[in-house]
C-alpha cells in the first residue's frame, strides 16, 4: 500500500508539470484580454518539435524543449495577427489554429518518419541528501530538472504579472483596453507579447510531454490536456498559484491510470482512461456551483480592440 | 457658439506626420461596401487560402499537377458516388453546427453526438428491436435520440452551472470515443474478427442505393436541409431564434420562451449530428467501427462558417468539403499524406475568410 501510494505521488509532478505551464502560458495570455483556446494545437506544435529536434540531433533534451518553446511561440505570432491585428472572432481563431496544428504536425511527424522513435528523456536530479529519505525523497527530490524549473517558473510569471510595470500594462490591456490604449499603453504589443510569452509555455508543456515523459512523438498525442489547461485557467479564476494547485490535482488523477493497472486491480481500461475528463467537467460544475466572490476575470477578455471604433 | 463651430475638426482627424519619417499604418472604419466588392475580398482570401494549402502539399511531396488530376479524377462518374455519399453526414454535420450557432451556442461536440447517434443506431441492430421492415426508421430515430441527449447533457451543464459549453462540449468527445472503445473491444465486438468493430449490420439495416449511384443517406440529409430551412426561416421557433440571438433581455422581457426555445433548437442540432453518426455506420462501414466520426468537429464548425448558417448553402458547401474529403482519402491511399491534412487545410480557408471580413470592415492605408 506504501508502496502504490509513493509510485502514484512519485508519478504525479511529470503529469502535472505539463497541464500547470500550459495553464500557466494561458493566463499570461488571457490577462491581456485575448481568449486562448490554441492550447492543444501549441502543445502539440511543442511535442513534434522538441521530439523532432531530438531525433534530429540524437539526444540534447535541453536544446529540444528551446525548440520547442520556439516554435510554439512562431505559431502562436499567427494566432496573434489573427486575433489582435485582423480581429477575428477569437473563438473561431483559436479553434482554426488548434486544428490547423492538429493537421501540420501530423503531416509533418508522419513525412519526417518521426513517428514512434524512442527518445532518450531526461535523467531525474537527485538533490542529495534529501533525495535519501524513505518515501518523501522520492516524491519531492527525485524528480527531473524541468519539475523544479516549473515552480521557479511560476515565481517568475507571477512577479512578472504583479510586481512589474510590463505586468501591470499586460493587465489593463486586458481589463480596459480603451483607458489604457488612452494612457499611451499599446494595446497590439502587450497583446501580442502576452500571447507569445505565453505560447512559449505551452510549447514547454508539449515538449516536455514527448521528450521527458513519454519519450515518443506521436500524432495527437496530448489527448485533449491542452483543452483542460484552458478549463483550469477558469478553475484558477485566471490566478497562477491555483493553477498549480489545480495541475497538481489533474496530475495525481492522471498518474492514477497506469498505476491502478500495475497493482492489477482489474477495472474497465477504457471507462478509468475517461476521469481527467470527467473530472474535469466535475471541477467546472464546482466552479459554477460556488459563488463567484472573486473572481479575476479580465474585464475585456475576448473583446478585440480597434481604437477607431470606439464610442 | 461661434467659436465651436470654427473649430469643429473634420470627422477623420489630420494624422500628424510621422516624427521617424517612415510614416505609420492606418485604419479607417468603412461604413458600407457593395456587395460585389465584398464577394471580391472573400473571394481573393478564399483563393489566397487555398493556395497557401496547395503549397503545403507541394512541400509534402504533392506537385500542383499531380493535385490537380487527383481532384479531376475524384470528379469523375464513377468517383462521383463517393463524394455523394461523403456529403450526406458532412451536411448533416453543417446543418447541426449551423443550427447551434444561430443561438450562440458553440457545439462543438459533433463527433461525440456522431458517435452516440452512432452507438444507439447499432443498439438497435444488436438487440434486434422492431420488426425488419421498420428498422432503419427506428435506427434513424435513435441515432437522432442519441446526439440530442449527448448534447443536452451539456445544455443542462450551462443552464444549471454555468458551465462552458466550448470545454465540455470538446471534453465529452474524448469521453464519448473510449465509451464507444469500450464497447468495441468488449461487449460488441465481433467474435468472428480480432478487429475493433461490432458485428456487420443485416442488409435491411443498411442504407441502399436508390438509383443513379445516388445513396439513400444523401435522401436523409436533402430531407436534413428542407427541414432546418423551413425550422430556421419560417418556423416558429426559428423567429425566436432570430429574436434571441440579435436581443436576449429583450425577447425575455416579451415573453419569448428563451430557455425552452434555445433547448429545443440545441437538441435539434445534436440529433442532426447524431444522424450524421447514422448515416456514417449504416451506409458507408455497414457496422461500428473506430474512427467514423474522426474529422467532423471542424468539418462542421467549416461548413457553417462559410455558409453563414443557411442551409442551402450548407449543402453546398458540404458537397466541396466532400471533394476534399475524398481527395484526402486517396492521396492517404495513393502518397501516404496522413489525412489530418484536410483539417489543415479546412483551418486555412477559415483563417484566410475570417481575415477577409475585417478587410471588409475597415480600410488599411499607409500614411507618411
Amino acid at each position: 500500500m506504501i508502496d502504490f501510494l509513493v509510485n502514484w505521488l512519485a508519478n504525479t509532478p511529470v503529469t502535472a508539470a505539463p497541464y500547470a505551464l500550459a495553464a500557466l502560458g494561458l493566463i499570461i495570455a488571457e490577462r491581456s484580454g485575448v481568449l486562448n483556446l490554441t492550447a492543444e494545437g501549441l502543445m502539440l506544435v511543442g511535442a513534434l518539435a522538441g521530439a523532432g529536434t531530438c531525433l534530429a540531433l540524437g539526444g540534447y533534451p535541453a536544446l529540444a524543449l528551446v525548440a520547442a518553446m520556439v516554435a510554439a511561440s512562431a505559431v502562436s505570432l499567427l494566432f496573434a495577427v489573427l486575433v489582435v491585428v485582423l480581429r477575428i472572432n477569437q473563438v473561431i481563431a483559436g479553434l482554426s489554429v488548434v486544428f490547423f496544428c492538429q493537421g501540420f504536425t501530423g503531416l509533418v511527424g508522419t513525412l519526417a518518419k518521426w513517428q514512434n522513435k524512442q527518445l532518450t528523456g531526461l535523467p531525474p536530479l537527485k538533490i542529495w541528501p534529501l533525495s535519501e529519505i524513505p518515501g518523501i525523497g522520492r516524491i519531492l527530490f527525485q524528480q527531473d530538472p524541468i519539475v523544479y524549473l516549473t515552480i521557479l517558473i511560476f515565481f517568475a510569471v507571477n512577479f512578472l504579472l504583479f510586481r512589474t510595470m510590463l505586468g501591470l500594462r499586460i493587465r489593463s490591456v486586458g481589463e480596459n483596453p480603451g483607458a489604457a490604449d488612452a494612457a499611451g499603453v499599446s494595446v497590439t504589443l502587450h497583446r501580442i507579447f502576452a500571447i507569445v510569452a505565453g505560447s512559449s509555455l505551452i510549447g514547454l508543456a508539449g515538449g516536455y510531454i514527448s521528450v521527458v515523459s513519454v519519450k515518443l512523438w506521436v500524432t495527437g498525442m496530448t489527448g485533449g490536456r491542452g483543452w483542460i489547461a484552458v478549463a483550469l485557467v477558469v478553475f484558477a479564476r485566471w490566478a497562477p498559484w491555483p493553477a498549480l494547485a489545480g495541475a497538481l490535482l489533474f496530475g495525481c488523477i492522471e498518474a492514477l491510470i497506469p498505476q491502478i493497472a500495475a497493482a492489477g486491480i482489474r477495472v474497465p481500461q477504457y471507462l478509468m482512461l475517461m476521469t481527467p475528463y470527467l473530472a474535469t467537467i466535475a471541477v467546472m460544475i464546482w466552479v459554477g456551483t460556488k459563488d463567484s466572490g472573486i473572481t479575476q476575470e479580465p474585464g475585456a477578455l475576448g473583446q478585440p480592440h480597434v481604437r477607431e471604433e470606439r464610442r | 457658439m461661434h467659436d465651436i463651430l470654427r473649430r469643429a475638426e473634420p470627422l477623420t482627424s489630420p494624422v500628424p506626420a510621422s516624427p521617424r519619417g517612415f510614416g505609420r499604418l492606418t485604419l479607417d472604419v468603412r461604413q458600407n461596401l457593395p456587395p460585389w466588392k465584398q464577394a471580391v475580398f472573400v473571394g481573393s482570401s478564399l483563393i489566397l487560402g487555398l493556395a497557401i494549402s496547395v503549397a503545403i502539399l507541394a512541400l509534402a511531396g504533392i506537385p500542383p499537377l499531380t493535385l490537380a488530376s487527383e481532384l479531376a479524377g475524384v470528379l469523375t462518374a464513377e468517383n462521383l458516388r463517393g463524394v455523394l455519399i461523403q456529403a450526406a453526414p458532412l451536411i448533416l454535420v453543417g446543418l447541426g453546427a449551423s443550427v447551434a450557432f444561430r443561438i450562440g451556442f458553440w457545439n462543438l461536440g459533433i463527433e461525440g453526438q456522431m458517435i452516440f447517434g452512432g452507438i444507439f443506431a447499432a443498439a438497435i441492430s444488436i438487440y434486434d428491436i422492431g420488426p425488419p421492415a421498420t428498422r432503419l426508421i427506428l435506427m434513424g430515430m435513435a441515432a437522432a435520440l442519441g446526439g440530442a441527449l449527448w448534447v443536452l447533457l451539456v445544455v443542462f451543464l450551462k443552464l444549471r452551472f454555468r458551465v462552458n459549453e466550448i470545454i465540455a462540449t470538446l471534453l465529452l468527445n474524448y469521453v464519448a470515443m473510449y465509451f464507444l472503445f469500450h464497447l468495441l473491444y468488449g461487449a460488441w465486438q465481433d467474435a468472428k474478427t480480432a478487429f475493433p468493430q461490432s458485428t456487420p449490420f443485416r442488409p435491411f439495416e443498411r442504407l441502399t442505393d436508390i438509383g443513379y449511384g445516388v445513396n439513400s443517406g444523401l435522401l436523409i440529409a436533402i430531407a436534413g436541409v428542407l427541414a432546418a430551412g423551413w425550422l430556421i426561416h419560417l418556423s416558429r421557433i426559428g423567429f425566436y431564434t432570430r429574436f434571441i440571438s440579435a436581443n436576449p433581455r429583450m425577447a425575455k422581457v416579451v415573453g419569448v420562451p428563451v430557455q425552452t426555445a434555445t433547448i429545443w433548437i440545441i437538441a435539434i442540432s445534436g440529433a442532426c449530428s447524431g444522424l450524421a453518426g447514422f448515416v456514417n455506420v449504416a451506409s458507408q462501414e455497414g457496422r461500428l467501427t473506430q474512427s467514423y466520426a474522426n474529422g467532423y468537429v471542424f468539418s462542421g464548425v467549416l461548413i457553417a462558417f462559410l455558409s453563414r448558417n443557411d442551409p442551402i448553402v450548407v449543402a453546398i458547401v458540404a458537397f466541396l468539403i466532400a471533394v476534399l474529403f475524398i481527395t484526402g482519402q486517396t492521396l492517404q491511399v495513393f502518397y501516404q499524406i496522413p489525412f489530418t491534412m484536410v483539417q489543415m487545410i479546412e483551418a486555412i480557408i477559415v483563417m484566410a475568410v475570417a481575415s477577409s471580413e475585417f478587410l471588409i470592415r475597415h480600410r488599411i492605408r499607409w500614411i507618411r
